[in-house]
C-alpha cells in the first residue's frame, strides 16, 4: 500500500469528543492511525494532597470531583474505605439508601454515556432523550441530599440524611416509566443502522489483553469477561439482590454500547429489590464527632461505574489522613488507547474514545 | 431490510412531538425547588452562639466569624461567607447544634463583580466595653494550625 508523510495532528484539549480536556497527538499515515498519544492533566487539581490537609470528613466533597457523573458511586467508595479501616458497622437502611443511591448515580452515568456517544457517532437527538431521563435522576438526588452533581451525600458510619418522604413515591414512577425510555434508546439509537455500521467491529477489544491492561468495568464485560465486583466480591448489601452480568461477544464499540443500556436495565431491578427491601431503622451509625483511625491502611473498590473505583487511605492516627490514592477506573481504561486506535481511520478514533467513557475528573483527578 | 432502524427512530422523534411541553419559560415562572435544596446560606443570628463549629467543618475555610468577648461571654460580631470557594456541601449547615446556619431557596446568585461575591451574613456593632476594648478574633486565626 502506498505510505504518506507522516502527519500530526492534535486532538484537544479543546475538542467536544473528548468530553472535557484531554489530548490525544495522532500521528497519521494519510487517514490510518499510526500513533495515538493520550496526554493528561489538563484538569488535575491535585485531589489527592488536598486530602491531606482535610479531615476524613471533609474530603467528602472532593471525591464528588473525581468522576462527576456519578458522585455518589465515589462518595461511597471512600466512606467505605474508612469504615473498614474503623471498623464501622453501618446500619442496614444505611446499606440499602445506599445501593438505591449508587444505582440511580450509575445509570445517572451510563444515561451519559450513552447520550453523548450517540452524539460522537453523529445522532444529537439520542443525547436529548438520554439527558430528559437523567434530570429525573437528579431531580430525585436534589430531594435526598439538595444537591443535583455534587452530592456529597455519603458520610463515615452511614447517609447524611434520611430519605425524604416524597422520594419513594417519585423513584416509583421513575422505575415505572424508565425501562420503556430505554427502549426508546434501543430504537432511536441502538437499532440505527448508521449507528452500528460505525460501531460494530470497530475498536476490538481482546479480552486477555484487557485483562493485562486491568481494564474494568462495562469495557472489560464487553469483551465477554465475567467480571463485576458486584457479584464477584460483594461490597455492602450487594449479594442480597438477584441480577444479572450483561456481557458482550466482541468486545467492539457496539457492545460496549450496548453494555451500558443492559447494565441500566440490571440497576433498575436492583433498586426495584432495594425499595422493595428497605428496612427501618437510624441511618448513621454511632461514630465520634472527631474521627480519627486507627494507624495503618486500607485498600477497598467498588464497582463504579466507569469501572473499578478503588480507594487507598493511609492512616497515622491524627484526623487527616496521611495519604489518599484514588484508583481511578477511567484513568486506567484510557491506557490501552494507543493500541485500540492503531490501524484504524481517524473517524473511527471518535467512536473508540468515546466507547471508552472517560471523564476527564476522574481521569487527572 | 436496511433503513428500518432509521424509520423507527423517526417514529419515535414523531411520538414526542405529540407529549406534553415540558419547557418552563424561566424568568418568568421557574420549577419547584426540592425542601432540602442547597441554595445561598441563611443565618439565624438570634441562635447563633459563635461555637465556630460550622467554620472548622468546613473543607475550605469559607466561613469567617468574628468574635468579641461581652462579660466572659463569645458573642458573635461578623460572619462572612466566602462564597467563591463554597462547595455547597452542607457540611456546616450538618456541623451547626443550633440550627442557626440553614440554606434557603435562593439560587440566584450570580454578581458582576468579584468584591460582591463574599456573603456577609453578619456585621453586629462590636459590643460597648470599655475595658477589654476590640479583642475580636477571627476562627480563621484562631485555628492557625490548619494550613
Amino acid at each position: 500500500m502506498l505510505r504518506t508523510e507522516e502527519i500530526t495532528l492534535n486532538m484537544g484539549p479543546q475538542h467536544p469528543s473528548t468530553h472535557g480536556v484531554f489530548h490525544v497527538v495522532l500521528k497519521m499515515d494519510h487517514e490510518v492511525i499510526t500513533e495515538a498519544r493520550p496526554i493528561c492533566g489538563y484538569l488535575h487539581r491535585g485531589i489527592e494532597k488536598l486530602a491531606e490537609a482535610r479531615t476524613y470528613t471533609q474530603f467528602i466533597p472532593y471525591t464528588d470531583r473525581l468522576d462527576y457523573l456519578a458522585a455518589m458511586l465515589n462518595n461511597t467508595g471512600y466512606v467505605q474505605a474508612v469504615e473498614k479501616l474503623m471498623e464501622i458497622e453501618v446500619p442496614e437502611r444505611a446499606e440499602y439508601i445506599r445501593v438505591i443511591c449508587c444505582e440511580l448515580s450509575r445509570i445517572a452515568s451510563h444515561l451519559i454515556a450513552v447520550g453523548t456517544y450517540s452524539v460522537d457517532i453523529g445522532g444529537i437527538t439520542g443525547f436529548m432523550y438520554c439527558l430528559r431521563d437523567r434530570e429525573r435522576i437528579m431531580d430525585l438526588f436534589e430531594m435526598v441530599c439538595g444537591s443535583r452533581l455534587t452530592l456529597s451525600y455519603m458520610r463515615i458510619g452511614g447517609v447524611a440524611e434520611d430519605l425524604p418522604d416524597e422520594f419513594i413515591p417519585a423513584l416509583c414512577q421513575f422505575l415505572d416509566e424508565m425501562p420503556s425510555r430505554l427502549d426508546e434508546y434501543d430504537g432511536l439509537i441502538t437499532g440505527n443502522e448508521i449507528f452500528q455500521a460505525r460501531t460494530k467491529h470497530v475498536g476490538l477489544l481482546d479480552p486477555g489483553v484487557a485483562i493485562n491492561y486491568g481494564i474494568s468495568g462495562p469495557n472489560l464485560r464487553a469483551s465477554g469477561v465475567f467480571w463485576d465486583l458486584r457479584k464477584n466480591r460483594p461490597y455492602s448489601v450487594y449479594d442480597r439482590f438477584d441480577f444479572e452480568v450483561p456481557l458482550g461477544k466482541r468486545g467492539d464499540c457496539f457492545d460496549r454500547f450496548t453494555c451500558r443500556i443492559k447494565e441500566m436495565r440490571q440497576s433498575l431491578k436492583i433498586i426495584r429489590q432495594a425499595v422493595e427491601q428497605l428496612p427501618e431503622g437510624p441511618v448513621m451509625a454511632k461514630v465520634p464527632k472527631v474521627l480519627k483511625p486507627p494507624a495503618g491502611d486500607v485498600y477497598h473498590e467498588i464497582e463504579g461505574a466507569k469501572g473499578i473505583l478503588g480507594y487507598y487511605v493511609v492512616s497515622d492516627g491524627s484526623n487527616k489522613p496521611y495519604r489518599i490514592h484514588v484508583r481511578r477506573p477511567s484513568f486506567i481504561n484510557l491506557g490501552f488507547l494507543n493500541e485500540l486506535c492503531k490501524g484504524w481511520k481517524i473517524a473511527d478514533v471518535v467512536a473508540i474514545l468515546g466507547s471508552l467513557d472517560i471523564v476527564l475528573g476522574e481521569v487527572d483527578c | 431490510m436496511f433503513g428500518q432502524g432509521l424509520l423507527k427512530g423517526l417514529q419515535i422523534t414523531l411520538q414526542e412531538l405529540f407529549t406534553k411541553k415540558v419547557t418552563v419559560q424561566y424568568p418568568e415562572e421557574s420549577l419547584p425547588l426540592a425542601p432540602r435544596f442547597h441554595g445561598e446560606f441563611v443565618l439565624d443570628v438570634e441562635q447563633c452562639i459563635a461555637c465556630s463549629l460550622c467554620a472548622n467543618a468546613c473543607p475550605n475555610k469559607v466561613i469567617e466569624i468574628e468574635t468579641a468577648k461581652l462579660d466572659k461571654k463569645r458573642v458573635l460580631t461578623g460572619y462572612m461567607m466566602r462564597l467563591q470557594y463554597c462547595l455547597f456541601c452542607g457540611l456546616c449547615v450538618e456541623a451547626c447544634n443550633k440550627g442557626a446556619i440553614r440554606f434557603s431557596q435562593k439560587f440566584e446568585m450570580a454578581k458582576y463583580f468579584r468584591d460582591q461575591i463574599p456573603l456577609i451574613l453578619y456585621k453586629g456593632e462590636p459590643p460597648v466595653q470599655e475595658e477589654q476594648g476590640n479583642t475580636g478574633i477571627t476562627a480563621g486565626e484562631a485555628e492557625g494550625t490548619e494550613v
